[in-house]
């Protein structure tokens, strides 16, 4: 009886649940019906780009409903939305190409958009290949994220500087993003494996509170002013690029009170990890409901964080340090803080569908053997692009500024991933690694790759200003 | 004693060639390389920097150890050297089992060996020689071309594909030690260095990235050099058209262009800055008498020309400044920026036997405008250009590259090509008489699709062993062994 019942509520939220995503594509489609009757023109970027978010949200809602309910129904009619949305991203990619006249590799915001493609595509190789259903659960709401954060950033074609109009750089950088994508999705698959080997939630408790605390550390040490305030890159929106006081040396606003506000966030995001240290150290579990209340509360202060950093760094005008008078500041200017704040509220709404809904996870996804399998063969895909991608670099830096290799941050850490990757390789097939520590490997993998990605261009200075 | 040494040596080796060594020195790497891009280094960061950033001590210290310049000390170096030992020693201690699985393949299974295998199977068979037929013709549909082994008593088939793979790891560690190779070299013959050439300007000396510098056996010159913009204003290109000088005569000319240098004996020559020079190329001026009779002119100079405005007066550009200012009665440059510039010429008379400093624009503290014969207005200022020119000579760069091309293809073959064996030997039971037809495979990786393919491969067997018809064999039993001794490999 009781087992029918479960049935037929999760039946029902199911059904509300297409209900709401059918609802939320009606608006979506209304507004971009908006949007067309306003510019005249169907086939623009915008209009490709709204198309294309539309289908990624309808997919990823009805990826995450699936997750949620199990209802196999909903992976046809996302993967036919990952489909739409796909081609309508190949086309964005395609006008952004015929338009710039150089492929979309240049700005943040181009390299943006070719990595939303790879993630589609590789969502939907995963998914039909090796039948790995529910990665559209996490791959899709980063996808969403990414169309977002392209709608934020500049959208007008900028010319390249000299050095960056070689052949090279494209494959150079095709090649990193292909990498890049093929090393997350090893990342999805050993998490999903840890899911699926028993790992226990308050292990996943403590790994993804320590990640969020370290993006709140990392911008409040690096941009916490003393007075309270939040650094932030000017942006001169007349040339749509950053202000630079000299050579490399950026002009940086404060946006007052902002600072005090991810102070307050950064405590609340800690408190978690240190409920998790009491409950282990006291032995009371007790404390680990404490620290999942703190989880939920710590991503409504992250949600709050996210509203307020939008709101007043998308535009105003703030004093700076550095220079007297007010300096505009721009969403465009903090990308890498933008995608922490997301990246932050994702992470930690990810550990909530694993305390809520385990049980379902572990049914949906496939075996350990499997995960386990793939995770390893990803890793023989990212391995030899990895390779080709620090070799075409460095044939480009050859032939742009006379060295192969300079050992500048950036490149010292792609060759520090390719290390780690060699080592996870070696330990596999001489020594016999398979399940828990290979996974872990995989996932270290993929924090360093983070770091190269992410940390090198934020926290280290180098050559490689221009991603 | 001898046998401790040889015990001792034998101890040392298995330690070097062991994968926890490799493993220990590639954890070193990792972690010298992570400390050397978050402590400042240098040449690249400048000395004042360094001193803002640390303290005397600290400094002092890391110097000392090396840590301010981690890729080019001793010690890394030693430590790159000590992984490709470790390489070597490993591949040594590894290779002799792979080649012998490479030159040698097992083709004949022996009775523990097929007991051991998976995946196996046996397929009940009429005759030795109906099973045979069949699996070898299953294989040539699959695309292999089985080959037919005769030992004493029995027959066996044997098929492969793809054995390269089992040396492919050594193809990889072979070019990665190529590629140390390849920054050695560099290491201690290349160098890297500097060249500014203002416009027409030739030089053949070398600003080393150390402060030294290096005299080329050539020299190069620039012809001309220019930016190109953007409808914004933002740069597009840079070029300068550059020739190289070699016994006074041109041997080489080439226009270059960021990502694309010129290459003469081994030394690259990239675009790597352009800007002014804060020189005047030409200064257009219009000079008129002083008393107002006579004809203006408009004379061009470049600094010190001298230029005769009538048969008693010349006229000499004797100094530039691109950004002034006036301290004492003297005139000094406060940068290379065009922002304030003044123009100093001298005008002799010869009859008044006399030289007059004409200042433009005039300054009254310095200059004697007004008594000069000459009055004179600038019409135009074109100001001369350098190119930044980065020189490098890499001896060791095509060992990098030959050892990237050679791990790409090593990489190839470790993930993408699989060394695939099946064998297939027909067995009399002894105590029932009755044969049957085992059939075995093996794969170096990838094995949950092998045991696919090799579900696959027995069902094809089964398939053929039903279409082989009797009466075939019937007529020509004979033939076909004979045919097979042909093949025969010793094995």
């Amino acid at each position: 009886m009781a087992h029918a019942k479960a049935e037929q509520q999760q039946l029902a939220t199911g059904m509300t649940l297409i209900v709401m995503v059918g609802l939320a594509i009606a608006f979506l489609l209304f507004m971009a019906f908006l949007n067309v009757v306003k510019s005249g023109n169907l086939l623009s970027e915008t209009n490709l780009l709204f198309a294309t978010l539309i289908f990624y949200s309808g997919a990823g809602a009805l990826y995450l409903g699936f997750g949620v309910t199990g209802i196999e129904s909903y992976v046809k009619f996302a993967s036919l939305a990952t489909w739409m949305g796909l081609i309508a991203n190949t086309a964005a990619v395609a006008h952004r190409w015929y338009d710039a006249g150089h492929p979309p590799f240049a700005s943040v915001y181009e390299m943006l958009l070719s990595f939303v493609w790879t993630l589609a595509v590789l969502t939907l190789v995963a998914e039909k290949k090796y039948g790995v259903k529910v990665i559209g659960t996490v791959t899709m709401p980063v996808a969403i994220v990414g169309v977002v954060l392209m709608q934020l950033l500049r959208t007008e074609v900028h010319p390249l500087v000299p050095a960056l109009q070689s052949t090279w750089l494209h494959v150079h950088v095709t090649l990193a993003m292909l990498a890049y994508a093929a090393c997350a999705l090893s990342f999805a698959l050993a998490a999903m494996f840890l899911i699926q080997d028993d790992v226990k939630t308050q292990t996943f408790l403590a790994v993804t509170s320590a990640s969020t605390l370290a993006i709140y550390a990392s911008i409040v040490l690096t941009r916490l002013d003393k007075w309270g305030g939040l650094n932030l890159v000017a942006w001169n929106p007349d040339v749509k690029a950053e202000v630079f006081l000299s050579r490399g040396v950026r002009l940086f606003v404060t946006i007052p009170d902002l600072g005090w506000l991810m102070t307050l966030t950064l405590l609340v995001v800690a408190s978690p990890l240190v409920f998790y240290a009491l409950a282990r150290w006291k032995k009371n579990d007790s404390f680990l409901t404490l620290a999942n209340r703190a989880v939920f509360l710590s991503i409504l202060l992250q949600v709050m964080t996210l509203v307020m950093f939008l709101v007043r760094a998308h535009d105003g005008r703030y004093p700076s340090l550095d220079a007297d008078g007010l300096f505009p500041t721009s969403l465009a200017a903090s990308p890498f803080i933008l995608s922490g704040l997301v990246g932050g509220a994702f992470i930690s709404l990810l550990y909530l569908l694993l305390l809520w809904r385990r049980p379902d996870l572990e049914r949906l996804l496939p075996s350990t053997g499997n995960l386990d399998r793939i995770t390893y063969k990803t890793i023989c895909i990212a391995f030899p692009l990895l390779t080709l991608m620090i070799a075409s670099g460095a044939y480009w830096a050859n032939q742009t500024w006379g060295s192969y290799w300079s050992w500048d941050p950036k490149e010292t850490w792609a060759a520090i991933t390719w290390l780690v990757y060699a080592l996870y390789l070696h330990m596999r097939i001489t020594r016999g690694w398979r399940g828990r520590r290979a996974a872990y490997f995989a996932i270290a993998g993929f924090a360093v790759v983070m770091f190269t990605f992410f940390g090198v261009t934020y926290l280290l200075p180098g050559l490689h200003a221009y991603a | 004693m001898a046998v401790e040494f040889r015990s001792l040596a034998h101890k040392t080796w298995r330690t070097i060639a062991s994968i926890q060594t490799g493993v220990v020195l590639l954890i070193l790497v990792v972690i010298l390389s992570a400390v050397g891009t978050i402590v400042l280094q240098r040449p690249v960061t400048e000395p004042d920097e360094m001193q803002s950033a640390y303290s005397p001590q600290a400094l002092r210290i890391l110097d000392a150890v090396g840590l301010t310049d981690v890729f080019h000390s001793w010690w890394f170096l030693g430590l790159v050297l000590l992984v490709s030992v470790s390489i070597v020693a490993a591949s040594i201690d590894r290779f002799p089992n792979s080649w012998r699985y490479f030159s040698r393949p097992y083709k004949c299974p022996d009775e523990t060996f097929r007991r051991a295998l998976h995946p196996q199977k046996s397929l009940a068979i009429a005759d030795e020689e109906s099973g045979l037929v069949a699996a070898e013709r299953a294989l040539h549909s699959l695309g292999f071309k089985p080959e037919t082994v005769v030992r004493e008593d029995h027959f066996a088939i044997f098929a492969e594909r793809g054995r390269i793979s089992e040396l492919a790891v050594y193809i990889v560690h072979a070019s990665l030690l190529l590629i140390f190779f390849g920054t050695i070299v560099d290491g201690f013959w290349g160098w890297r260095g500097t060249l500014n050439l203002n416009e027409r300007q030739t030089s053949n000396i070398v600003e080393l990235r150390d402060g030294k510098t290096r005299t080329l056996p050539f020299a190069i010159r620039c012809d001309a050099t220019g930016q190109e913009n953007y409808q914004d204003g933002t740069p597009k290109k840079w070029w300068s058209r550059l020739a190289v000088v070699a016994d006074g005569r041109d041997v080489e000319k080439k226009e270059i262009v960021v990502n694309d240098p010129l290459l003469y004996s081994g030394v690259r020559f990239y675009q790597s800055s352009y800007g002014p020079n804060g020189k005047v190329d030409k200064l257009t001026l219009i000079a008129a008498p002083g008393n107002g009779s006579g004809q203006k002119q408009e004379i061009g100079l470049a600094v010190n020309d001298t230029v005769p405005l009538d048969a008693d007066t010349t006229v000499r550009f004797a100094q530039f400044i691109s950004d002034y200012f006036v301290r004492d009665g003297q005139v000094y440059g406060k940068s290379n920026e065009l922002e304030n510039p003044a123009a100093h010429l001298v005008v002799r008379s010869k009859s008044a036997g006399k030289d007059f400093d004409v200042w433009l624009p005039p300054m009254d503290e310095v200059a004697d405008n007004s008594k000069s014969p000459y009055r004179f207005q600038a019409t135009d200022l074109k100001m001369g250009h350098f190119t930044g020119l980065q020189v490098s000579h890499e001896p060791g760069q095509w060992g990098v590259w030959s050892g990237v091309v050679l791990m790409g293809i090593g990489l190839a073959f470790v993930f993408y090509v699989v060394h695939v064996r099946f064998w297939v030997v027909p067995v009399r039971d002894p105590k029932t008489g009755k044969y049957s037809l085992w059939i075995g495979g093996s794969a170096n990786r990838n094995r949950d699709a092998f045991e696919q393919r090799f579900k696959d491969l027995v069902a094809l067997v089964e398939e053929e062993l039903k279409a082989v018809p009797k009466s075939e064999l019937d007529i020509e039993p004979k033939n076909v062994p004979a045919q097979r001794v042909a093949t025969v490999v010793e094995n």
